[in-house]
């Protein structure tokens, strides 16, 4: 089912879209666009080629609650705070985006233990992805079979043509959500040519590539080395390429208390913080910049790949573009690899 | 600025040739030309792979810290590199003697992921390095803009209507640490914002956690500064922090005829007392 609607009225399919659940989408902020939960569908756009930060905070908010609790008279009084089941839209989303959830999906609701509050929300949420029509030269989401259009993921693959946009639903879930929109029309049979047209001609957009076949074990056979010195070297230490990244799923568990009252919360956390590995004891092992940074790349492109057989990392680009110091992932794990091999061949 | 890379090459050779340091700061091509690396040259064979163009804009002074006491190292040093490595000295973070400093006058760097020539609104417009031991280009005239007029629009408005802009400023910031992590002078270990027990502050963003962490390490700048800029550029989320690092450097400039990182003999503000000092800000 296709279905068009002008690209000026990029409001009323987000008031639309707000009728029908929780809206996030792409808002214009001082720091760019952004994914937020929207509450005024005049700040929506579409007009972007990425958001500064990837989607996960539809699904892993920076701060989600756990608990609250008070101490009273009788002693302390704790509230679970269940995951919400209301439907959510995520629209707007790039496909190598989409992509990022489904690997996050294997370590939060996969084979092991399950988070809830992700997979309720995973669960009821709708995807609206938005295909590509340019691409930035520090995007490599190619290597990973990613492309400009992908639908694998998406309920609703959008594309923008001319000065329309065109959708079509790809799963039950977009097909009623879609057929139960306002004011979009249906396609002619000419739309749906255009359609098609928009997506082969997005298929046919080529990234840069790096070549991901045996990165886990090439990795690991490096891992003492002293190329992550160097690599490091320039490496701040900040937590910029965790908070952008789409698939960084590490968090933390604290408890947030002001006057007797607080709350448990999962936050982010970041493999580039001094205290992410700081033991109870004092003790921390992974002290040095060169181990941070070491840590980061191999557990996208080797140790989820021993877990989960997938790598961690959907090319998108953020981390390479809003590094303060310009690190680029790409370059290090293709540097990685191109010394895993001269280290075989002495 | 072809000039300076090649000065900077050669003096960088002579210097690792000679084992009179053993590590060169400077930078390397990144992914592309708009992305230069910061750069530590250790051996005569780095030295072809550094380059100097109007993209480098790192504070470099940022990594003399990350060396054990009595490295000897040499440092591209731009205006406010040289004015961080003062502080540094001043704060006996590294010694004058260890350093050698490749002194680069610079105008017209840029920022790259903005688009924008940086200048004396962003920074302190220094142009010329302060203390150096070898000059890489002549020195250029400095310009007589005040780095404080970007501050009158903010100054000229109600307290409310601060509070307001800082509030909103605050809540966007998401707690990813790179101001504090680009910059040269925040160098405590553990910064207290890491601490746990106890937590100063929540780990979750907030407008309340994040004035805890952005106000306390504003005044743990006060007076130490040198408006260099790197933490505005850093941040992701555009937070414009070297409003609040000029005001306060402002205060101290009228207040107690202070700016930080102009004599290495010279102590921060905040560590010197005399018996004239404004009271001012005493109730």
């Amino acid at each position: 089912m296709v279905k068009k609607i002008e690209r000026d009225r990029i409001q009323d399919i987000a008031a639309a879209l707000m009728e029908k659940g929780t809206l996030y989408a792409p808002v214009e902020d001082e720091e760019g666009v952004n994914f937020h939960p929207v509450d005024d569908a005049a700040r929506v756009t579409l007009d972007f080629y990425n958001t500064v930060q990837g989607p996960k905070c539809a699904f892993f908010p920076q701060s989600d609650e756990l608990v609250r609790y008070r101490m009273t008279h009788e002693g302390p009084e704790a509230v679970e705070v269940l995951p919400d089941e209301s439907p959510q839209i995520l629209f707007g989303v790039r496909p190598c985006d989409v992509r990022s959830l489904a690997i996050m999906d294997e370590l939060f609701c996969g084979g092991g233990v399950v988070d809830p509050y992700w997979k309720n929300r995973r669960d009821n949420t709708t995807i609206i992805a938005y295909a590509f029509d340019i691409v930035d030269p520090v995007d490599f989401y190619g290597s990973f079979d990613i492309g400009a259009a992908e639908e694998t993921g998406a309920d609703i693959l959008m594309v923008g043509v001319g000065g329309e946009f065109l959708l079509d639903a790809r799963t039950e879930k977009g097909t009623a959500l879609l057929a139960a929109l306002d004011g979009f029309d249906d396609a002619a049979e000419g739309d749906k040519k255009r359609f098609a047209a928009a997506v082969k001609k997005a298929g046919a957009l080529e990234t840069r590539r790096i070549d991901t076949d045996g990165v886990d074990r090439d990795l690991m056979d490096i891992f003492d080395s002293d190329f992550w010195q160097r690599e490091a070297a320039p490496c701040l230490n900040c937590g910029v390429c965790t908070f952008v990244c789409p698939t960084c799923h590490c968090f933390d568990i604290n408890d947030e208390t002001l006057f007797g009252e607080g709350r448990r919360v999962k936050t982010w956390d970041s493999c580039m913080f001094t205290d992410f590995t700081l033991h109870a004891s004092g003790h921390n092992p992974r002290t040095k910049k060169n181990q941070r940074l070491r840590q980061r790349v191999n557990h996208k492109f080797s140790y989820y790949v021993t877990n989960f057989d997938v790598i961690s990392c959907v090319g998108c680009g953020r981390c390479t573009r809003f590094c303060p110091v310009n690190i680029d992932i790409a370059g290090v794990v293709e540097r990685a690899r191109k010394r895993a091999a001269s280290e075989r061949t002495e | 600025m072809k000039g300076i890379e090649k000065r900077l090459r050669e003096e960088a050779k002579i210097l690792l040739d000679a084992g009179t340091v053993s590590v060169v700061l400077a930078f390397r091509d990144g992914h592309n030309e708009y992305c230069p690396v910061p750069f530590a040259a250790r051996d005569v064979s780095d030295v072809d792979a550094i380059v100097f163009n109007e993209y480098c804009t790192h504070n470099l002074a940022r990594y003399v810290t990350e060396y054990d006491p009595g490295t000897k190292i040499a440092i591209a040093a731009k205006g406010a590199d040289s004015r961080a490595l003062v502080v540094l000295i001043q704060e006996e973070k590294v010694k004058r003697d260890d350093l050698v400093i490749l002194g680069i006058p610079c105008a017209g760097m840029k920022d790259a992921r903005r688009g924008t020539v940086i200048d004396e609104t962003t920074t302190g417009g220094t142009l010329n390095p302060v203390i150096y031991d070898i000059l890489l280009a002549d020195p250029l005239p400095e310009t007589d803009t005040s780095p404080y007029g970007v501050l009158a629009d903010l100054e000229s408005q109600g307290h409310d209507a601060r509070w307001g802009f800082w509030q909103r400023e605050m809540s966007r910031c998401i707690r990813c640490y790179a101001c504090r992590n680009a910059c040269p002078l925040c160098y405590c270990d553990p910064c207290f914002v890491d601490q746990n027990a106890p937590r100063w502050a929540d780990k979750s963003p907030s407008l309340a956690s994040n004035l805890m962490f952005h106000l306390t390490r504003f005044y743990h700048l006060a007076g130490r500064c040198v408006d260099c800029g790197d933490c505005s550029r850093a941040c992701p989320m555009n937070i414009p922090l070297y409003l609040f690092h000029k005001k306060v450097a402002k205060e101290c400039e009228e207040m107690f005829g202070q700016v930080a990182g102009m004599d290495p003999e010279g102590k921060p503000v905040m560590v010197d007392f005399k018996v004239d000092d404004s009271d001012e800000i005493l109730i």
